[in-house]
């Protein structure tokens, strides 16, 4: 049961918590992504946060994880700032879109959607 | 930019908005593939890129979760301070590596994301 269904309060358990956000850290700066994707169940199944809380509580430490992933691509001149600008505007036209999308579909659905999605791509990269 | 590939480039960055609030992901998982097969940019580029469209995309996404209270400051504070330290190293370790070799890493990474997800989604469909 999670802590917001008994009510009681997540524990914090900072080894923990402190080892998820260095496992999520490795891979973001390694990987170039946010690292949600390993923070999100780790929280759940660490901590006993919900999925929503750990969703929530994930986007505000990928703000400071990004960013000194940046700093340290930028060091390297690997940024393209004019194409970082056009798919930040972009990404937060359409955020709000899937979140209107998201409140009317099935989530089985859509994770199978994703997860066939994703298998696409990799096969791209793996075979390009 | 040619205009063509501006507005590629724009539509390409609302999709990756819509898949990843639709699928809860962060946009890093679609948008550095994107870069790399479609723009024919290098991995390093592609990856220094994602990391810094995410830092305003997760700022908007942590103020739409401010009313509901999902956030915990306390959680994310922990999570921030071993992700930075590991954040700082693993993009050392990734300019350190070879551009076409990190793609392949990131296909793999990219690969097990993607079976896990079709099988949940395969699990969550039978329940």
């Amino acid at each position: 049961m999670s802590a917001e269904e008994s009510g009681g309060e997540p524990r914090l358990a900072p080894p923990l918590t402190l080892a998820t956000g260095l496992a999520a850290g490795l891979a973001s700066g390694l990987l170039g992504v946010g690292g949600g994707i390993i923070i999100v169940p780790l929280l759940v199944a660490f901590i006993g946060l919900t999925q929503h809380q750990s969703h929530a509580t994930s986007l505000a430490a990928i703000v400071p994880i990004a960013t000194v992933g940046a700093a340290r691509f930028a060091l390297d001149g690997s940024i393209d700032y004019g194409l970082a600008g056009l798919l930040a505007a972009g990404s937060l036209v359409g955020a709000p879109l899937g979140a209107f999308l998201l409140a009317r579909s099935s989530e089985g659905l859509l994770k199978l959607l994703f997860g066939l999605l994703v298998l696409a791509v990799s096969a791209q990269l793996l075979l390009s | 930019m040619t205009a063509q590939t501006v507005l590629l480039v724009l539509a390409a960055g609302v999709l990756v908005g819509v898949l990843s609030s639709l699928f809860g992901v962060g946009g890093g998982l679609l948008m550095v593939p994107f870069m790399v097969l479609v723009l024919n940019e290098t991995q390093h580029l592609a990856e220094g890129t994602s990391l810094l469209v995410i830092v305003p995309t997760a700022i908007v996404g942590v103020i739409a979760h401010l009313r509901n209270h999902f956030v915990s400051f306390r959680h994310a504070l922990l999570v921030a301070i071993g992700g930075i330290g590991g954040a700082y190293l693993g993009a050392d370790i990734a300019l350190r590596i070879d551009p076409v070799t990190l793609t392949k890493v990131f296909g793999v990474f990219l690969a097990a994301i993607g079976i896990r997800t079709t099988y949940e989604g395969v699990k969550s469909l039978r329940a």
